[in-house]
């Protein structure tokens, strides 16, 4: 109860603090709009237009009619006007009171497909500085793209290995490194906050903007402990109204609908912004050569069957209410939001293990409030804050006694079928306090400081509903990540450094001893601190208009997450002995726009990498019982090469190819015991390692109806076989692998009324080919999804 | 021929715990036991006897990083066949060679001849039974035989135990998750199939003061009068959290009938729980018969906090251990494994609790056993004890013929390897046998018939 109140009491206390700078930022000084229109030479709106102040971290988008605003001080400013195949405009502008100021570019003779970044604040400052930034503009694909996970997964470098239909688990990778070495944000914020269930796989696209891929180095300003790199989904942040609906229907009875508007109140300038995102499907998809019992129930013959356990739904809805450009803020928001998943377990951790009842359910209800303020107190002092309290409750329903086959036959047995021991409803309830500060002051053009404090304190309160033995358990996850930072820039912005300090801070506390031989609680201390310190730098020099290069190093520590030491209560064991990961991670990067011939555009990238990470967490498939469990692996060197080539012809024929290549070996010569490791300079298992990803489309515009186009597309996608276990382990004929996938996908896209009105369909997995991303967890086969969007402004 | 075929299986099976025991069936037995005057010897046939190495091979299994057993290997078992275990034999290395069982087998299984039975580790919803062969290029691969589903009854892999009746007919029992219910199968070994012929429960009640019962306990078939013997204990609490033993009792039960016949408590004074009941001896062999058809357990009892090993005996035609009797005294930790030689002498794989009492503590070691005395002494090559090994659910050693092929794991030095002793037992002699490559920990040796 003390707890309770003590933990009340900090949340008013910051609350109290934020409204307090709230206050006196009131008093900073006046500032005026500038607004206007971007437009092309036919006076055509040119939406997405980056205009940027020069020399500052000021900047916006133009909305789908052309419309910007931007709140700036009184003075004189450099504004840049840029987008994808027009020719920049570069123009002073003096502001003594609110300015409007329509801006017309001119077609470029070259067209190019590269999305840029124009980060908030200091987001840009870094993208500019040295941070390999990879922004994918989601909002051309929001009509034809079912959920994020298979956008990412086309990109350099990422592998996104689901576990099967719609709503399953999977593990997303960068460079090589666990999924859960990468950190999600949405708008910067962990993305933790929307609850559990809440993942790239059921947000709702329609929300999302663009996405921001971090490889290796993370900055600062996200103030987290990612290792391998972080993901920042950036919604749409546009000022004007707009209701942005869609549906979608699929094979395996697939569903998806989403909402996602914006109410501005002029007068006060309130912005109401609603949310709402529905996915479901039965996921039956067919299970090839499956074993199933014979009529008489003595053997068994091999068939095909359809999933019939597999049911998935969530819900995420969310209402934002706040206001921008205000005196005392430059955005101010309260947001509550609510989740559930709800999902029906099919399998165990391989495909034999078949169940026909357990369940695992959560939902979420979450509050926060974020505040923005540019010069703060002082000029050049910019304040991010974020306040955010989560009440995650998830269930694993494992209490029924029956062994199911296939066929959806079952015989009442003598186990439960998730654990197989007794009967379990265990509850997890696991709130989530996340706050974090950015603060960030500009010496002036060409350095500044950030100071970034994220605290994140999750509990894991378990208890069970039917195991009269089962102990309930409170433990409780407690960091504080500090990040330092400095930043500068020379030679007219051709070179960018920064330099990052981290430290973060990991608390612990245990309480469960269930199964002490093998999560280890015997091992750990009920209650124990640790302190673990990184940093980095990273540099970019451009050193000619069509070629830059970049460089970074990190040394970054990520502790472990609540379902790595904790478990899912399903299929992950806890291991609370685990350790944080540490790695040094380095980039070396090139990159540049090849501008061939009026309306050719060659956009080219490669880099090497190298990881060297130590207490690599990995999670491995048990022996027993069809689970899985992450461990520590000493020592793994990641070094690996990739590459993309891009072909765009005047916004009709784009063709891009990208591969990967990463080489993740075992490092550790001795075994715990002192003895040698036959695993040494072994290629760490389970991993996929060699993949491509190839797209192709031509758009036809001006086709039927007014402002039309059709998009016909093709992707490719191939990942080279892996072992599920080391290479020594075992004859290569009997070794577990992961078999070769080779993926088609085709898709068409008809848009008509400028967008207004859109219709896709797809196919994946056209050639119906067997797929499988992990061992023996067949994903689904030919698919079709039809999707409608109806997009009002 | 045939009686010779009936002695292999017999060597055989006092290896591998099935509970088939030499052909005796001699007088009762009173305290101390009586020993043939002769060492049982097979009959001479006319033929030239083939050497046992000639008619069986062995299987090697060997796990990655840990030692395994019991759920404690996460990391994989890998399992080599070799002909002969004698140093003439190149060393055997496991380095990207082997057949890794890890994903479809469990290393604990029932053997019986040239097979392999058991409930595997997935899909765990049936009996399975498989070989080990080697193919066109001499790589061991598995060879599924045959399997049938589970009837009513459903086990989970390695929480098991089991008895062979005759040659065709294996009884596995096991409990219910809950560990209050003890269900058997009887299965009908057809050669080229496998059915169930009958299943139940068998009617064991709680013990009192007891809330759960072992996990698999332990099942062994007197052949001398046809009784089968079910040896379990009443637990606290069982599985979620750490058990504490109660209570060890012993069921006598009809094996036609599967009916329990008697059921005696055993004094606490004698033994607090049967060694191995969480997994029968699916992988140690916990219970052994000499030639006159006196069962000997393994079993255990907590002295100042310490687990120590007792050995029990219960004389051929009694159905309660003898009070009298400890074949493990003094002991220094825990009994572990005891398999019958011939002569009133058994090898004994035990643990000395204070070199560690870790799985993978280097305290393990090898006694011969007198069991007339209890006295005990450390099998030795030309002198030298055979090292501390690591490996508490190990099973290294098997008895073919009239040797005894003893494991050891790898040692601290650089040309210290896994290797096989080969303990002959008419003389006592042991030479150095086999050796194995480093890096993998060295779990179980099985003779397999050709």
């Amino acid at each position: 109860m003390a707890n309770k109140r003590d933990k009340m009491r900090i949340f008013l206390r910051i609350v109290w603090v934020m409204c307090c700078l709230s206050c006196l930022s009131m008093v900073a000084q006046t500032k005026y709009t500038l607004s206007g229109r971007v437009m092309d030479e036919g006076k055509a709106p040119l939406p997405m237009a980056t205009i940027a102040v020069e020399h500052t971290t000021f900047g916006t988008y133009s909305d789908e009619q052309g419309h910007y605003q931007l709140t700036l001080k009184e003075g004189t400013y450099t504004v840049v006007v840029s987008t994808v195949g027009y020719e920049s405009v570069k123009m002073r502008v003096t502001l003594h009171g609110n300015k409007r100021k329509d801006f017309q570019l001119k077609e470029s003779s070259v067209s190019l497909n590269v999305v840029e970044v124009l980060g908030k604040s200091k987001s840009q400052q870094i993208r500019e500085g040295a941070f390999a930034v990879n922004a994918l503009d989601v909002k051309p694909l929001i009509n034809s793209v079912g959920n994020l996970n298979e956008m990412v997964n086309r990109t350099t470098g990422i592998r996104v290995r689901e576990e099967g239909g719609v709503g399953s688990d999977f593990d997303l990778s960068i460079n090589g490194m666990s999924g859960n070495s990468v950190r999600y944000f949405i708008d910067g914020v962990p993305l933790s906050t929307k609850g559990t269930g809440v993942s790239l796989a059921n947000l709702p696209v329609n929300l999302i903007e663009r996405i921001e891929i971090y490889k290796g180095v993370v900055p600062a300003s996200l103030g987290d402990d990612a290792l391998g790199g972080a993901i920042n989904i950036i919604t749409n942040q546009s000022k004007r109204n707009y209701l942005d609906v869609s549906y979608g229907i699929g094979s395996f009875h697939t569903h998806r609908a989403d909402l996602n508007a914006q109410f501005v109140e002029p007068k006060s300038g309130l912005i109401v912004k609603p949310t709402i995102g529905v996915n479901y499907s039965k996921n039956d998809y067919l299970m090839k050569g499956v074993e199933v019992r014979n009529a008489d129930k003595t053997g068994f013959i091999t068939t095909d069957c359809r999933r019939f356990h597999d049911d998935y739904l969530s819900l995420l809805g969310q209402l934002e209410v706040g206001v921008t450009d205000k005196p005392w803020a430059d955005a101010f928001f309260v947001s509550g939001s609510y989740s559930l998943v709800n999902k029906e377990l099919q399998t165990g951790s391989v495909q034999t293990w078949v169940y026909g009842m357990a369940e695992r359910n959560s939902h979420a209800a979450s509050i926060s409030a974020r505040y923005q303020k540019q010069d703060l107190f002082v000029e050049r002092l910019s304040l991010q804050a974020l306040l955010s309290q989560t009440w995650d409750h998830s269930e694993t329903i494992d209490t029924t006694y029956r062994k199911y086959y296939w066929d959806g036959t079952y015989i009442n047995g003598s186990f439960s079928e998730i654990r197989g021991r007794g009967r379990s409803w265990r509850h997890y309830e696991r709130p989530l306090t996340m706050s974090r500060v950015n603060l960030t002051y500009a010496l002036n053009d060409k350095h500044a400081f950030s100071l970034n404090y994220l605290l994140n304190r999750t509990g894991n309160k378990q208890s069970d509903e039917v195991d009269e033995t089962y102990v309930p358990t409170n433990d409780a996850l407690v960091k504080h990540v500090i990040g330092l930072s400095y930043t500068q820039s020379f030679l007219s912005d051709r070179l960018n450094n920064v330099f990052f300090l981290k430290d973060y801070v990991n608390h612990l506390k245990v309480e469960q001893t269930e199964l002490s031989s093998i999560t280890g609680s015997a091992t750990v201390k009920p209650s124990d601190t640790h302190l673990y310190w990184g940093g980095g730098l990273g540099s970019r020099f451009t050193w000619k208009p069509w070629s830059s290069w970049k460089l970074s190093y990190e040394h970054s520590v990520r502790l472990p997450l609540s379902q790595e030491l904790l478990g899912n209560g399903a299929t992950i064991y806890p291991n609370v002995a685990l350790q944080p990961e540490r790695s040094d991670n380095f980039n070396l990067g090139l990159y540049g726009t090849i501008r061939m011939a009026p309306g050719h555009v060659l956009y080219y990238e490669g880099s090497g990498f190298l990881r060297l990470v130590d207490d690599y967490i990995q999670a491995t498939v048990s022996q027993q019982e069809g689970m899985m469990q992450y461990e520590n692996v000493d020592a793994v060197h990641i070094k690996g090469v990739e590459g993309e080539v891009r072909y765009d012809w005047s916004d009709k024929l784009h063709l891009m190819v990208n591969a990967s290549y990463q080489d993740a070996r075992d490092q550790r010569r001795y075994k715990q015991d002192g003895k040698p490791s036959v695993t040494y300079h072994n290629r760490t298992p389970n991993k996929p390692w060699s993949f491509i990803n190839a797209e192709a489309s031509y758009t036809f515009k001006n086709m039927w109806l007014p402002s039309d186009r059709l998009r016909l597309s093709y992707e490719y996608q191939w990942v080279h076989w892996f072992y599920l276990t080391w290479e020594a382990y075992g004859s290569s004929k009997t070794k577990a692998r992961v078999p070769t996938q080779n993926l088609s996908n085709v898709g068409l896209l008809y848009s008509w009324k400028d967008g207004r009105y859109n219709f896709s369909l797809q196919c994946t997995n056209l050639f119906d080919k067997m797929a499988y991303d992990n061992y023996m967890l067949q994903k689904p086969g030919r698919a079709f999804f039809a999707k409608f969007r109806l997009f009002i402004q | 021929m045939k009686v010779l075929k009936l002695m292999m299986s017999a060597f055989m099976a006092s290896c591998m715990a099935v509970a088939f025991t030499a052909c005796s069936d001699d007088d009762p037995v009173v305290t101390p036991p009586v020993t043939p005057e002769e060492p049982e010897q097979p009959v001479t046939p006319e033929e030239p006897e083939p050497t046992p190495t000639a008619t069986y091979h062995f299987d090697l299994f060997v796990c990655a990083v840990k030692h395994g057993g019991m759920s404690q290997n996460k990391n994989g078992t890998f399992v080599r066949s070799v002909s002969a275990l004698t140093s003439d034999q190149p060393m055997v290395d496991f380095t990207g060679k082997g057949l890794d069982i890890t994903q479809d087998y469990t290393m604990e299984s029932i053997v019986k001849g040239k097979y392999y039975y058991q409930v595997p580790q997935s899909p765990a919803d049936r009996f399975v039974k498989f070989q080990i062969v080697k193919d066109a290029d001499g790589d061991e691969i598995a060879q599924k035989i045959a399997e049938v589903p589970f009837l009513g009854n459903t086990y989970f892999a390695r929480k098991y135990t089991h008895a062979w009746l005759d040659d065709a007919t294996l009884v596995v029992v096991g409990t219910d998750s809950d560990h209050k219910i003890v269900y058997w199968s009887k299965l009908n070994d057809g050669g080229e199939s496998l059915s169930i012929a009958a299943e139940g429960t068998l009617d064991i009640p709680m013990p009192e003061g007891a809330s759960a019962l072992s996990t698999s306990g332990i099942l062994t078939y007197r052949q001398t009068d046809g009784k089968l013997f079910y040896f379990y204990n009443g637990k606290i609490a069982a599985g979620l959290t750490e058990s504490a033993t109660s209570t060890f009792h012993v069921a006598v039960i009809d094996p036609v009938t599967m009916q329990v016949q008697e059921i005696h408590d055993v004094d606490p004074a004698l033994a607090e729980e049967c060694a191995a009941s969480a997994y029968g001896e699916l992988m140690q062999n916990t219970v052994m018969y000499d030639e006159s058809g006196n069962l000997y357990m393994a079993c255990l009892k907590t002295i100042n906090g310490d687990e120590t090993g007792v050995l029990l005996r219960m004389d051929a035609d009694k159905t309660t251990f003898d009070t009298a009797y400890n074949g493990f005294p003094n002991p220094e930790g825990k009994l572990l494994t005891i398999q019958y030689l011939a002569n009133g002498k058994a090898l004994a794989y035990s643990r000395d609790n204070s070199k560690g009492v870790k799985i993978d503590s280097v305290s393990h070691f090898y006694t011969i056993i007198d069991l007339a005395t209890g006295e005990r002494k450390r099998v030795s090559c030309s002198g030298v004890d055979l090292p501390y090994c690591g490996g508490r659910f190990s099973q290294r050693s098997v008895v073919v013929g009239d040797k005894a092929y003893i494991g050891c794991t790898e040692g601290e030095g650089e040309t210290d390897n896994p290797r096989i002793y080969i303990y002959d037992i008419p003389t006592g002699e042991v030479t150095m046998g086999l050796q194995l490559s480093k890096g993998f920990c060295f779990d179980i040796l099985r003779v397999i018939e050709d």
